[in-house]
């Protein structure tokens, strides 16, 4: 299906790289600490949508539970606890300038050493075969041959994090 | 998919701990559902399932299994650090009990944390492969955090809890840092496998050994930090202050049981032959003995300027991983592993009951706002409180390591394990620094018994309190005078041996 | 027989018991029943220590190790061979330390009774008494090192709440007494460092505590002679050892102390403690003891059956562990021998990381139990707390502080006389040492005013001579002078309790007295000191029986003949003659400074007679003084009537009739005999008239001396001083004995408060200021500044006016703000994790970097 000439994929690769550029724009751009850990959020979700286009829903997966649902959470709720910081508004000052050098020197190093190495030398049909899929390593998780000790004691842990997220919010209900 | 026969996993060796781990999240629904009035029993089916556990852990004493693909071990070793760590849960639950209530803290959440909390030490003892390693001690780390904050509206609590989090999980990287590059070089996380791919590293002087001493390291700076040793011990003295004391008490004892237990075996098991160069023992053995030397020297010299009982402690408890990380050099020597792993055991033990006693008493003389924790509130104790004043003093000298003390049976095979592994200068180190450490335990003793002034009315010292007094008081006496009752379960403790092919 | 020795556990078990029940009842018990429970249990270890006693003799010496069936294999790790049973020794040598432990601690027992009359804690007394009983008998009766260490600390843990018991006193008393009992504790662990260092170094050298092992010949010479001569009530038997034959000396009776000469080896009843013994039964295997050994006994004699004369029979593993430095140190260089389970072992004994020749690991074991000795036997450079100690209840300085617990170093040192005596250069050391504090601490005691702390100086002082003994070899010497000293300064130190007591009631009277009179005395009650001389004089006609018995004991103390200390010091002087003139040892030489020592003490003692009991009262308390009471008086008799007798347990040979014919009755060197059963390289000396006459005059020119200078009243002048004092010619020598020669200052000066400093310095500093202050505002702080400055110099081209001063303010803030929060230090542990994680990489990569 082809809609004026492009394809869902090009859509939607073109949306999550606007979601993701932009998300990473508003992040540098913004002055609001808070705003800011909002708008990486949003360029995260859009990597996440990449890597749906990639083939490679695992990863997208993490994507979504570790970098937004904890590393996200974790970046607001420490911006949180600094209560004066919500309300800072950064100044702008020489750092950033030093900050902007220090990111793009560091983007062109990526871009030099990573991406152009393979650039043009790979095509579709030269792409390595899919080694491992979702249902594979879910199985992985409950095979008594494989993982599923760790991935029990992980349930555990899970268990001990959401008493925790209960005894402490319970905390602030009683105090209030 | 092929699906093994429960023959083949070999869960009856598991049992002890993932008993406990079960145990937990029924008495999570126990406490839901109790009445309110009837919410008191939780600690006591808490205290059941501890009790069953270490029976069960005794019924599985002695076996030398491996469970789970090769990812659980259950040997002598294993069953005895269950033991220690479900002797501290239980003297732990009874410590809770009346503490939380007249610091109105008292909620069910709290048993199920520390249940938590003692089967990931059970798993770290039972641990066989890195990822395990790591789980693990996070499912002992996480509800540790959880109850150093346990205090309501009590801002020191809360900071303490924080803390500990954020540190904690900064130190987690490293392990798992270190545990990535041990597989990137072995392309394994089993320990047997790690031992057996280890030697044509060796041999072969291929690069891939750097990262192996690399991952090596992380991974000692990793349960470095759960243990408190120096340079990773600076967040002991404020968490343990701000932590309510009954956490304070397990913390000391239960952070050290896992962390000790998972140093020891990974690299005992897997890393003793990462040599370099014509050396017999491995690189990790001059690290391990200057953070022991450094430990040693930083806690015992820094606790005599405490004037707080659980700052003091803190330190203490600092110089106390030190004492065992000298077992842990030792054991680096090949000749001399098991006896260290041995004299480790025994340590842990000593320590366990004697550190639960002290904080025990600090706890009964604690106020409810949480002050009354100052060394000064000791004196006149042996006039108010004969008994409890006695029961301290020796907690003191044991710590202190006079004979006839849990202490002193604890120090004594330590230092024989590290002059046989000939690492005399060490050992010299421990008793000169045990000579330090004196100072401080005595202080207490002196503001008991020596010193003029009103004694505390211990109101924390209520009869539960007292049992776990008691509890703590006889083991301390008993592994003292009859160190035969724990170096018979420690007789057939081999973490070399099992490596055998 | 055998059964006998079975009892021995008893004698610990017994004073654990009566402590129990003083300690747990004691409150609920009044005074009559608990001095009863206390004095019952020690009396009754004093009942069991005649058991072994007899035990001994009937047996012929030779020594039973005793196992108690419950602790069997107290400590055991059968797969590294770390093997530490309970086990009691008793031989000749750990009978004569219970012996006058067990007599003066029942005496002590029943003075105390009396002397803590109306203390609120009476009970609790005689329980820690009880408990010291115990742990004492521990420590001269374990078969090994570690149950050593066990007594040794529980006596030390006795010691210090002994001192401390009085921790209540008002006035600043009580805190000085506790700070005394934590000024013990703390240099008796240092001591202890020295012993648990010997320990290790042992148990890695021979791979075993054990003294001895059950199977094992202490003495080889004993045993021939035992086996040529048929037993004792022999003369010209075989001659001991090397010194007999000197001294020229036969082998004479080992008669027992209470002068027991009721058995002869015929009517001796022969029975083998176990079948692997080297005694065995009478003719049931003499055959096959003729056979190995053909000087075995002959037919005839009534004498025991020596299956074993020496320990050739047995591997080095079979023996303890002064039976294998032996063997060790025969080795020729690179000689092995086999330790009996497939191992060898050399000269050579290898430290892991270094190799030691066995001489210089016995060096090093002996001056570490030296170290050990010298904290508990209070020498130099360790004895400071021993003075302190004082602050305790008189019957316990006399007890713990005078008679037992502090020969504990010199009965160790005796104990392993096979190690000193391979160990020269330790043995020199000893001697230095033990001469020192004979020196110093004698001269420290000629200008003290307590009445109690002469007697602690001088008790430090005769430890000295004990030391030195041992150092030159003259184990015998030393064992006797321990005994007689036991008597004669318990005796000393419960007259002076029974003083402080008197002058105390006195004062009390008089206060009362006064107190009708002017009814405002309250100031004066609290600065009374009764323990200073300067209050007392006068007390010989108040205090008639104290008096006497007190005369008795200082001239046994001062070595006057025929009193307890003229027999045993004479025999250190003649040994350490005997070691410089004819086998030319320096430390002979070096011993031969206590004869000053000895005519210090001989002056200190006489000026303490002058100032307490003669001349006039100088204060309403002694004039007003009273006796004691009986309970404190017949102990005091009883002790004044050993200090007489009690140097003739060992009368030296060729002394004539000067010994008044006692040879007879107890027999001539009776205590050395008996004590070379157990010891080994014990030294029996002949008597050297000229020592005798030397030390005779000097002790006698110096009570003359002191009498001329304290005597007729003068013992201190109206304006309170001392004449040696007021004479300008002598100030100086008087003001620095006076000063205690400053050791205390010193001490202060080099470690007590260098080691707090650095304490504070370690937990200020390192910890909180480096840390924290430093390192966050140094390091962190000024680095951001630094770098902010750094990176904003070039770049501010006047684009955006008072940035630099917009981040100064910035880190001003972050960096307050740490400071304030507690919570910022989160950052400082993170850098500081950070730093040890690179630390440790770095460290531990080096060695591969290197290979």
């Amino acid at each position: 299906m082809v809609i004026g000439g492009i394809t869902p994929e090009a859509f939607a690769f073109g949306l999550f790289t606007i979601l993701t550029l932009g998300g990473a724009l508003g992040v540098a751009l913004n002055r609001n600490l808070v705003r800011g850990a909002v708008w990486l959020i949003v360029s995260l979700f859009g990597m996440a949508g990449l890597f749906v286009l990639l083939s490679a829903p695992f990863l997208a997966a993490v994507q979504v539970l570790v970098y937004i649902g904890a590393i996200g959470i974790l970046i607001t709720f420490a911006v949180m606890l600094t209560r004066s910081m919500t309300n800072l508004r950064e100044r702008f000052t020489n750092q950033w300038w030093m900050s902007a050098i220090v990111a793009g020197l560091f983007f062109l190093f990526l871009l030099l050493g990573v991406v152009a190495p393979v650039w043009g030398s790979l095509s579709p049909d030269q792409a390595p075969a899919i080694v491992g899929t979702t249902e594979q390593l879910g199985v992985s998780f409950v095979d008594g041959n494989q993982f599923v000790l760790p991935f029990e004691v992980v349930s555990l842990l899970l268990t001990a994090a959401i008493i925790g997220a209960i005894v402490i919010a319970r905390h602030q209900e009683e105090e209030e | 998919m092929d699906i093994p026969s429960f023959a083949d996993l070999n869960l009856g060796v598991t049992l002890p701990a993932v008993f406990l781990a079960l145990g937990t999240t029924v008495l999570l629904l126990i406490d839901a559902f109790l009445p309110k009035e009837r919410r008191h029993l939780t600690a006591w089916f808490a205290l059941a399932g501890v009790l069953v556990s270490f029976v069960l852990t005794l019924f599985n004493f002695g076996s030398s299994e491996t469970a789970l693909a090769g990812m659980f071990v259950a040997d002598s070793f294993t069953g005895f650090m269950n033991l220690v760590a479900l002797t501290a849960a239980a003297i732990t639950i009874l410590l809770s009990i009346d503490y939380l209530k007249r610091t109105g803290n008292a909620r069910g959440e709290f048993y199920s944390l520390l249940l938590l909390s003692t089967a990931g030490a059970m798993f770290m003892a039972s641990a066989n492969d890195l990822i395990v390693v790591f789980v693990a001690l996070e499912l002992l780390s996480i509800p540790l955090y959880i109850m150093a904050a346990f205090r309501l509206n009590n801002a020191k609590s809360e900071e303490s809890g924080m803390k500990y989090f954020i540190l904690g999980a900064f130190s987690s990287a490293f392990l798992v840092y270190g545990s990535a590059l041990i597989y990137g070089a072995t392309g394994t996380t089993n320990l047997q496998e790690i031992l057996a791919s280890i030697g044509g590293i060796v041999e072969a002087g291929s690069s891939a050994i750097f990262y192996l001493v690399i991952g090596a390291a992380l991974i000692v700076v990793g349960l470095g930090f759960k243990v408190a040793v120096v340079p990773f011990h600076m967040w002991t003295p404020d968490v343990y202050e701000g932590a309510p004391t009954p956490v304070t008490a397990f913390m000391s004892v239960g952070a050290k049981i896992g962390g000790f237990a998972a140093l020891l075996r990974v690299l005992v098991t897997a890393l003793p032959f990462l040599v370099a160069g014509q050396t017999v023992e491995p690189v990790w053995q001059n690290t391990i003995m200057i953070v022991a030397a450094l430990t040693l020297i930083v806690g015992n010299f820094v606790a005599i300027s405490q004037s707080n009982i659980k700052r003091m402690l803190a330190y203490s408890s600092i110089a106390h991983a030190g004492y065992i990380m000298m077992a842990v050099a030792a054991a680096a020597n090949p000749f001399t592993a098991d006896f260290a792993a041995r004299s480790a055991l025994i340590y842990l033990l000593a320590y366990t009951f004697t550190n639960l006693g002290a904080f025990a008493i600090a706890l009964a003389i604690e106020k409810d706002d949480g002050s009354g924790t100052d060394i000064k509130d000791f004196v006149g104790l042996a006039r108010s409180k004969p008994v409890l004043a006695a029961a301290m003093a020796v907690f003191m000298f044991s710590l202190t390591g006079i004979p006839l003390t849990a202490g002193f049976t604890g120090k004594w095979f330590v230092f024989q394990a590290t002059m046989q592994a000939g690492l005399v200068p060490l050992a010299v180190i421990g008793v000169l620094t045990s000579v330090v450490s004196a100072f401080y335990y005595v202080r207490i003793i002196v503001n008991m018994y020596l010193s003029d002034g009103e004694g505390d009315e211990a109101a924390g010292a209520t009869p539960l309190v007292n049992w776990a007094v008691y509890i703590s008081f006889a083991g301390t006496l008993l592994l003292g005078v009859f160190p035969i009752l724990a170096t018979n379960l420690t007789e057939t403790v081999t973490l070399l041996a099992s490596v055998a092919p | 027989m055998q059964s006998l020795a079975l009892i021995a556990p008893l004698i610990i078990l017994l004073p654990s018991l009566g402590t129990i029940i003083n300690f747990f009842w004691g409150p609920k018990l009044n005074e009559r029943f608990s001095s009863l429970i206390g004095i019952t249990a020690s009396a009754s270890t004093f009942v069991v220590w005649l058991v072994l006693f007899s035990y001994l003799n009937g047996n012929y010496y030779q020594p039973a190790i005793v196992d108690l069936p419950i602790l069997d294999g107290w400590i055991r790790i059968p797969s590294v061979g770390l093997e530490i049973p309970w086990q009691q020794r008793i031989d000749t040598l750990s009978v004569t330390m219970m012996g006058f432990v067990t007599f003066v601690g029942t005496l002590i027992h029943i003075y105390a009774s009396g002397y803590m009359h109306g203390d609120p804690r009476y009970a609790r007394f005689f329980a820690y008494l009880n408990m010291f009983l115990a742990f004492m008998l521990i420590l001269v009766s374990g078969n090994n090192l570690l149950m050593l260490f066990v007594g040794w600390e529980g006596v030390g843990l006795c010691s210090y709440l002994l001192v401390g018991f009085w921790f209540d006193k008002k006035h600043g008393v009580g805190l000085k007494n506790s700070n005394a009992a934590r000024k013990a504790f703390v240099a008796n662990r240092i001591g202890d460092f020295g012993m648990l260092m010997a320990i290790f170094l042992a148990f890695w050298t021979f791979g075993t505590l054990d003294l001895y092992k059950p199977t094992e010949v202490t003495n080889p010479h004993m045993m021939e002679a035992l086996a040529s001569g048929g037993g004792h009530g022999e003369e010209g038997a075989a001659p001991a050892n090397g010194a007999a034959e000197e001294g020229g000396h036969g082998e004479e009776a080992p008669a027992g102390e209470e002068g027991a000469g009721d058995h002869t080896g015929s009517a001796a009843q022969l029975v083998s403690l176990a079948s692997d013994l080297p005694i065995d039964q009478e003719g049931d295997h003499g055959e096959a003891a003729a056979e190995d050994h053909g000087e075995s006994a002959s037919e005839g004699h009534a004498g025991p059956v020596i299956a074993y004369t020496d320990n050739t029979h047995l591997t080095f593993s079979q023996l303890g562990i002064f039976a294998q430095a032996e063997r060790l140190a025969q080795l020729g260089e690179g000689e092995t021998l086999e330790r009996g389970d497939g191992t060898t072992a050399g000269r050579m004994i290898n430290f892991g990381a270094f190799e030691l020749d066995i001489d210089t690991v016995i060096t090093l074991i002996t001056l570490f139990m030296l170290l050990g000795a010298t904290g508990k036997s209070a020498q130099i450079p360790l004895f400071v707390w021993l003075p302190d100690a004082m602050a305790g209840p008189t019957p316990v300085s006399a007890l713990i502080h005078a008679a037992t617990m502090v020969t504990a170093g010199v009965y160790m040192m005796v104990r392993a006389n096979s190690l000193f005596h391979l160990a020269e250069f330790s043995s020199l050391v000893v001697t230095i040492i033990g001469v020192l504090t004979a020196l110093s601490a004698g001269y420290v005691a000629m200008g003290q005013f307590d009445i109690k702390k002469v007697l602690a100086y001088s008790t430090v002082s005769q430890l000295g001579f004990m030391v030195a003994a041992v150092g030159v070899g003259a184990y015998g010497a030393a064992m006797f002078h321990m005994i007689t000293h036991a008597f004669f300064k318990a005796l000393l130190f419960l007259g002076s309790g029974s003083v402080i007591h008197g002058v105390e009631h006195g004062h009390h009277h008089a206060h009362e007295h006064k107190h009708d009179d002017h009814g405002h005395d309250e100031h004066h009650a609290e600065t009374f000191d009764p323990q200073d001389m300067r209050n007392m004089g006068g007390l010989r006609r108040k205090m008639p029986i104290t008096y006497a018995t007190y005369l008795i004991g200082t001239l046994a103390l001062a070595g006057l003949y025929p009193f307890a200390g003229f027999w045993s010091k004479d025999e250190i002087l003649a040994d350490s003659w005997v070691a410089a003139i004819q086998d030319g040892k320096f430390a002979g030489f070096v011993a031969l400074g206590l004869f000053v020592a000895a005519a210090l003490t001989a002056f200190y003692m006489w000026r303490q007679i002058e100032m307490v009991f003669h001349g006039s009262p100088r204060t309403e308390a002694a004039e007003q003084a009273s006796e004691s009471v009986w309970s404190m008086t017949v102990p005091l008799v009883i002790l004044a009537v050993l200090s007489l007798l009690g140097g003739f347990l060992n009368i030296p040979s060729g002394i004539g009739l000067f010994s008044f014919g006692l040879q007879g009755v107890f027999g001539e060197h009776t205590l050395s005999t008996w004590l070379e059963y157990s010891v080994v390289h014990l030294h029996v000396g002949a008597f050297q008239p000229l020592i005798a006459i030397v030390s005779l005059v000097l002790a006698v020119a110096a009570i003359i001396l002191a009498n001329r200078i304290y005597g007729s009243n003068k013992a201190i002048n109206s304006e309170g001083l001392d004449p040696l004092e007021a004479n300008p010619a002598s100030r100086p020598i008087f003001a620095l004995s006076n000063a205690r020669l400053y050791w205390d200052e010193i001490y202060g000066r080099l470690f007590i408060t260098p080691f707090n400093r650095t304490a504070a310095f370690l937990a200020n500093v390192v910890d909180m200021a480096f840390l924290h202050d430093y390192f966050h505002d140094s390091v962190i702080t000024k680095g951001f500044n630094g770098i902010g400055r750094l990176l904003s110099h070039p770049i501010d081209l006047g684009i955006i006016d008072g940035a630099v001063n917009g981040i100064g303010r910035l880190t001003r803030w972050i960096s307050g703000g740490l400071r304030r929060t507690q919570a910022g230090y989160v950052r400082v542990y993170a850098v500081a994790l950070l730093i040890g994680v690179v630390a440790v990489i770095v460290f531990m990569l080096l060695p591969v970097l290197q290979g």
